[in-house]
């Protein structure tokens, strides 16, 4: 019969005329779906992203410290070694038979807020991510000369430069240093296809030039007096004494533990070996905790959403008695009461669930910049994927079924009021 | 057989209501109803003194097939109430009940027209009714509206802008519409002055008149009687009455 759409209809309009308590209710469930769904956003992303950062590697070597540390700094670009690994070992342990390819890495200037990374051009053959795939060029070519740098692709995106541009690197990864690197600028000679990995947000220069540009320092400070100019400098030996970590290719992962105890063990310098699946793994395991917290966290909101929309619901419950009973007396079922709560409360909750995934989108538009610059997370601005809808659709059901229970009292109420208005 | 029976026997054939050895008791408590008989004819005005603790809002809900007798029957247009199942009552009642209240009976939330016609979206019959008269069920509600005094101004505001005595007519209004054969009005006057009490009283039976719908009229306020085909005191029908607790309601 059309009583069922009567219903909906009252349903409707006696939300709008409650219009400031049904804003606050859609409110408060559109901000704790949008945390629940955020949150489980962030974390699918987050994971999926920091899996794919490193592929086809087998070992990361660096100084001796934390597993964790060491993959952070030489992975993701976040925090800094503590100490450097000398080139003689590093040319000992990558001239090993066992070692297929070694990419050597030199990290601690930046360039405008971006790390600068000093490697070789192996790096450009072997370093590969998500499902072995390799680095490309979307313009131009590996660095050659001295003073060339290749750019990831956010870079060149986001400071707007073109090949051939020159560009002055900065002592030290903070976003703002007053100690530049000034008198030796480099010509932008590639720019990298984006990946989705801390590689598009990677300044990458030769070891060469960041021994060139650190000749009159000292110390992490320019030595008073000293100017070598850039000419000068590419007459001097630009081999590096140290490097702050380097990549292992192996010929065969069998020999992977093997070579990981030596180099663990190795008697010249105190040195750390990681195998990156094994240490990505013990970060999620560390995060896995922070994961948990944070999805209880939001169930919790998510829950103190739905207890005080019910609070409403229940307190409107006695001054709406009288309105009950009007519908009574112009034929309503009891049933009809029952459906009208559900109905109202279903209703408060598919608004507040499709303002929250609106809430998400837009977040997540305004946040994964700063996402992807501070913490290296790369979150896709997209519309809710089904698992999202399906969160919000549990959301949404158990706002249904919690109304259940105001609704059993008007039920309940309307039996016993009758027609008796009770005020 | 005399007069007095045959005339009585008339008019319960042609009653819309008839009640028989009623009793009402809630659970475990003493009756607060006992009525042997009480009739009301097609079109009948009654006015039903009942004071405070003489079982009237009980009695209502009887009638309005909310509550069920204990013993005895009630009988609306030659249907024993007893006999429906409560999906049957709520039909009954939305079909051929109209009950207007002493105050609040409108949803804030509808317009005037929409609680007008609240009525005829819950009962297929009064919406056919209401066609009768009219083109559409709006028009209905808008003519009904128009002779209790309801301006075109009046019906565009929102309900909770009338003084009582105008929501009190959109309540009238939204009983009769479909013309009901029995219309309940369970004090509809006392929140009103006592110049508009009268006036509200003959726009209401004036109204009933041409639905020719009974009236069941219940006031404490005995100078209204008068205005009614007939009066009854449910003191004096209800035998359970003097038992009850003075400040029962």
């Amino acid at each position: 019969m059309h009583s069922f759409a009567t219903i909906i209809g009252l349903a409707q309009k006696s939300l709008r005329n409650r219009a400031s308590t049904a804003l606050l209710t859609i409110l408060s469930i559109a901000i704790s779906l949008a945390l629940l769904v955020g949150v489980e956003r962030i974390r699918s992303e987050a994971r999926g992203s920091f899996a794919n950062t490193i592929s086809g590697t087998d070992l990361i070597v660096g100084a001796r410290g934390g597993d964790i540390n060491l993959l952070l700094y030489s992975v993701f670009r976040i925090g800094n070694a503590t100490n450097n690994v000398s080139w003689e070992s590093y040319q000992d342990i990558a001239s090993q038979n066992a070692v297929e390819w070694s990419i050597p890495i030199s990290l601690g200037d930046s360039h405008r807020g971006f790390r600068v990374m000093g490697t070789n051009t192996d790096y450009f053959r072997y370093y590969s991510f998500g499902n072995k795939r390799k680095l490309e060029f979307a313009q131009g070519r590996p660095f050659a000369e001295v003073f060339d740098t290749v750019l990831g692709a956010d870079v060149a995106a986001e400071l707007g430069y073109a090949l051939g541009d020159s560009i002055v690197i900065a002592h030290g990864a903070g976003s703002t240093s007053f100690l530049n690197h000034d008198d030796k600028p480099f010509t932008v000679t590639g720019i990298l296809k984006k990946t989705g990995t801390p590689v598009d947000r990677t300044v990458h220069v030769s070891l060469e030039g960041i021994e060139a540009i650190h000749i009159d320092w000292q110390s992490g400070a320019r030595v008073p007096g000293q100017s070598t100019s850039a000419e000068r400098a590419l007459q001097m030996d630009l081999q590096p004494a140290a490097i702050t970590a380097f990549l292992l290719g192996l010929k065969s992962r069998i020999a992977t533990f093997s070579l990981l105890r030596e180099i663990n063990e190795y008697p010249q310098e105190p040195l750390l070996a990681i195998i990156p699946g094994v240490t990505l793994q013990q970060l999620w395991e560390l995060l896995g905790v922070v994961e948990i917290a944070l999805l209880v966290v939001s169930i919790c909101v998510v829950i103190a959403g739905l207890i005080g929309m019910l609070t409403s619901i229940l307190t409107s419950l006695n001054e709406r008695r009288r309105e009950m009973a009007i519908l009574r007396a112009v034929g309503a079922r009891p049933w009809h009461l029952l459906l009208l709560l559900i109905s109202e409360s279903t209703l408060l909750a598919a608004l507040g669930a499709l303002l929250g995934m609106a809430v998400v989108v837009g977040a997540t538009a305004l946040s994964a910049n700063m996402l992807e610059q501070r913490f290296g997370i790369f979150v896709a601005v997209r519309w809710p994927n089904a698992f999202e809808w399906l969160i919000a659709g549990i959301v949404v059901l158990a706002a249904a079924v919690v109304s259940l229970w105001p609704a059993w009292r008007a039920y309940r109420n309307a039996l016993a009021d009758g027609l008796t208005i009770r005020t | 057989m005399s007069d007095a029976a045959l005339k009585s026997a008339s008019e319960r054939a042609a009653a819309v209501v008839q009640i028989r050895n009623l009793v009402y008791a809630w659970p475990n408590q003493d009756p607060v109803i006992v009525i042997p008989e009480l009739n009301l004819a097609r079109g009948e005005k009654v006015f039903l003194a009942g004071p405070s603790g003489s079982g009237k809002s009980t009695l209502l809900g009887l009638v309005g097939g909310v509550l069920m007798a204990s013993a005895g029957e009630i009988i609306i247009n030659e249907q024993p109430l007893g006999e429906m199942s409560a999906a049957a009552r709520d039909r009954y009642r939305s079909d051929h009940v109209g009950f207007v209240f002493q105050l609040f009976n409108l949803l804030p939330y509808l317009s005037v027209i929409e609680n007008v016609t609240l009525t005829c979206r819950f009962s297929t019959r009064r919406a056919e009714r209401a066609l009768q008269q009219s083109n559409s069920i709006e028009q209905e509600a808008e003519r009904l509206l128009h002779h209790l005094g309801i301006t075109a101004e009046l019906m565009r505001r929102r309900v909770t802008e009338l003084s009582i005595g105008q929501q009190q007519r959109v309540a009238a209004a939204r009983a009769l519409i479909g013309a009901p054969e029995l219309l309940i009005a369970d004090e509809p006057t006392s929140a009103l002055d006592h110049d508009l009490r009268k006036r509200f009283i003959d726009l209401l039976l004036s109204e009933c008149e041409a639905a020719n719908s009974a009236v069941l009229f219940v006031s404490h306020d005995v100078s209204l009687g008068p205005l009614f085909d007939r009066q009854i005191a449910l003191a004096e029908i209800n035998e359970a009455a003097a038992s009850l607790e003075p400040n029962y309601a």
